[in-house]
């Protein structure tokens, strides 16, 4: 079980590193091009805002589909900025937001769904018998004085845990030991793709009765497993990490629900919110030291444990490019004329009108927004890229899209499973969308804020607040109203 | 990742790996690399590299094909034969199923 813990600490606590450069391997061109922005990143918040006294007229909108947001964007060139125009950046950020979120929300419900699937089809994981090495205290005796009790100091245990591993993450990173974070990320992975893959899979077989021979399951195994593990640590597409990644975070989840005490689990969840909110916001909260670290190294986080939101773009990316663009690729100077070139040339492109600085204003104007997690959280951020123009957005489809740590869909789905093992769909509806909403919430604040922000607090203190009083005032009233026999 | 961020030598490579890999036991690798490069291979304008791209790509198919009929075949067999089988089927048996209590 330690193994195990550590698995998820770590998960924890990677993610909270913003994705911002891409993986080594390809694409050299790509940090070339990245590094001006970095430079200028911290005036990034006050374009972003909208701020009158930059004497650049186009507004930093970001058009993601340029159909859909041209004209628009077009009206407000050379306007100059204005009152209004002000106003129609806040808007159409927002906008933007509200479809990325609407794209988190899916792989969000997935995760939930298989858990809460699971729970409710096996019963292996509602029957308590073993329990996490972190939580010595069983909760065993019936006083609800000396449950509470353990459940905070089980709660406590765990949160100097992974308070420990936060740092140990920090320093492993500050002082650039790479190989050993990886180690540790391969090595969680694995155990969870493999040991936990296995008692999952063991579990459902024999839940659902189907008979299955040592042949067949080795062949199973060893496929998903090496599949996952290169997918997620190497080479893959993008759908197929991104289904790993939320299989992972359920499997995690579905590990704390069956390895924590009952009361523990709810104050666990409650703690590693306020942990998530001091580490990513206090001036040197380690979540905020992990991301600024990143930032200033201009470094690609571990490619394990973020979920990326950006995949439609990736299609018409690809859509796009013929041969043509791709003998240029690694010569930035080349690139980078061949888009001035078109920036000038405007027409019969899709940023018909704009210029070459306007393409670098957006790009600096939105750069990197976190939403980092607890240690373990992971992070949600959203980066842009808008260069929309042609064949070039592929380039950047790997850190376009909200970024959501894995740990924020572990203890999400956490939450909502614990509330579907007491078997009340009402409850478990009432928890689901309390998630959405909060997350929805987080992201609203990301886009006026516009730095890392923690994903759990609003979330989970939602999802709390309504399942204890979907408990304690609903049912009972919805219960008296069906015994009275009333209607509303 | 992206294929689209990968230059046409690049994704010879990743394709050739993958066919590759396959052969541990990874008829899953197969199958990825035949839909991951299909489009590639056969609905993109002719680039130096598609020939061999195309090559892997088939053959890959074919060996995903081979993986799930014998991998379909056995299955069949085992749980057809299971229970005539008796201890010799419950000895290659990871889970026998006990009905419903």
């Amino acid at each position: 079980m330690s193994a195990n813990q550590s698995g998820s600490e770590h998960t924890a606590l990677m993610d909270a590193v913003v994705q911002q450069s891409e993986p080594p391997n390809y694409g050299t061109d790509r940090q070339t091009r990245q590094r001006p922005n970095k430079r200028t990143r911290s005036s990034v918040p006050v374009q972003g805002t909208g701020n009158p006294s930059r004497d650049d007229p186009s507004p930093p909108t970001v058009s993601r589909s340029p159909g859909q947001y041209d004209d628009r964007a077009r009206l407000n060139d050379g306007t100059g900025p204005s009152g209004q125009e002000m106003y129609m950046d806040e808007e159409e950020e927002l906008k933007y937001g509200a479809k990325h979120v609407i794209k988190l929300f899916v792989p969000v419900s997935l995760c939930m769904l298989v858990v809460v699937a699971t729970i409710s089809s096996i019963s292996f994981y509602t029957t308590k018998d073993v329990y996490l090495l972190y939580t010595p205290f069983h909760e065993k005796s019936s006083d609800p004085g000396t449950k509470i009790w353990n459940a905070l100091a089980n709660a406590g245990i765990l949160l100097i845990v992974i308070v420990i591993m936060t740092f140990i993450l920090i320093l492993l990173y500050k002082y650039r030991f790479y190989k050993v974070i990886h180690g540790w990320l391969i090595l969680s992975s694995l155990m969870l793709l493999f040991v936990f893959a296995y008692l999952y899979l063991e579990e459902v077989l024999r839940a659902y009765n189907v008979p299955m021979d040592y042949f067949t399951l080795a062949v199973i195994m060893w496929n998903v497993g090496v599949v996952g593990m290169i997918c997620i640590h190497w080479k893959g597409p993008l759908r197929l990490q991104q289904a790993y990644l939320i299989f992972i975070a359920a499997l995690m989840a579905l590990v704390f629900i069956k390895y924590l005490p009952d009361w523990t689990s709810w104050v666990v969840l409650a703690v590693i919110s306020i942990w998530d909110l001091v580490a990513v916001l206090t001036p040197k909260g380690p979540l905020r030291i992990l991301v600024e670290t990143a930032q200033e190294r201009n470094e690609q986080i571990f490619p394990a444990l973020i979920y990326s939101s950006a995949v439609a773009y990736t299609v018409v990316g690809m859509a796009d490019r013929g041969g043509e663009t791709t003998g240029d690729e690694t010569r930035p100077a080349a690139r980078q004329a061949q888009r001035q070139e078109r920036g000038q040339s405007g027409a019969g492109d899709d940023n018909g009108g704009f210029s070459e600085e306007w393409a670098n204003q957006v790009t600096h104007a939105i750069n990197t927004r976190v939403l980092a997690g607890q240690p373990g959280n992971y992070t949600a951020s959203t980066e842009n890229a808008p260069q929309q123009h042609g064949p070039f957005m592929e380039a950047d489809d790997e850190e376009r899209g909200i970024k959501l740590g894995l740990g924020d869909f572990i203890f999400y789905s956490v939450l909502v499973g614990k509330v579907s093992s007491y078997g009340d769909w009402n409850m478990t509806l009432a928890c689901f969308i309390a998630i959405l909403i909060g997350l929805c919430l987080t992201l609203l604040l990301l886009a006026i804020i516009k730095k890392a922000l923690p994903a759990l607090p609003i979330s989970i203190t939602f999802g709390l607040i309504f399942y204890f009083s979907t408990r304690e005032i609903v049912k009972p009233f919805t219960d008296l109203l069906a015994s009275e026999q009333v209607f509303i | 990742m992206d294929l689209g961020k990968l230059k046409d030598d690049q994704k010879l490579d990743l394709c050739r790996w993958y066919f590759r890999g396959g052969f541990a036991f990874l008829p899953f690798l197969w199958a990825i690399n035949a839909v991951w490069f299909f489009w590639e291979a056969f609905r993109r304008n002719p680039f130096e590299e598609q020939k061999l791209i195309r090559r892997y790509v088939i053959l890959s198919a074919i060996g995903v094909a081979i993986w799930a009929a014998g991998l379909t075949t056995w299955i069949i067999i085992f749980q057809t034969n299971r229970a005539e089988w008796g201890e010799f089927a419950d000895k290659i048996s990871f889970t026998i199923p006990q009905g419903i209590p």
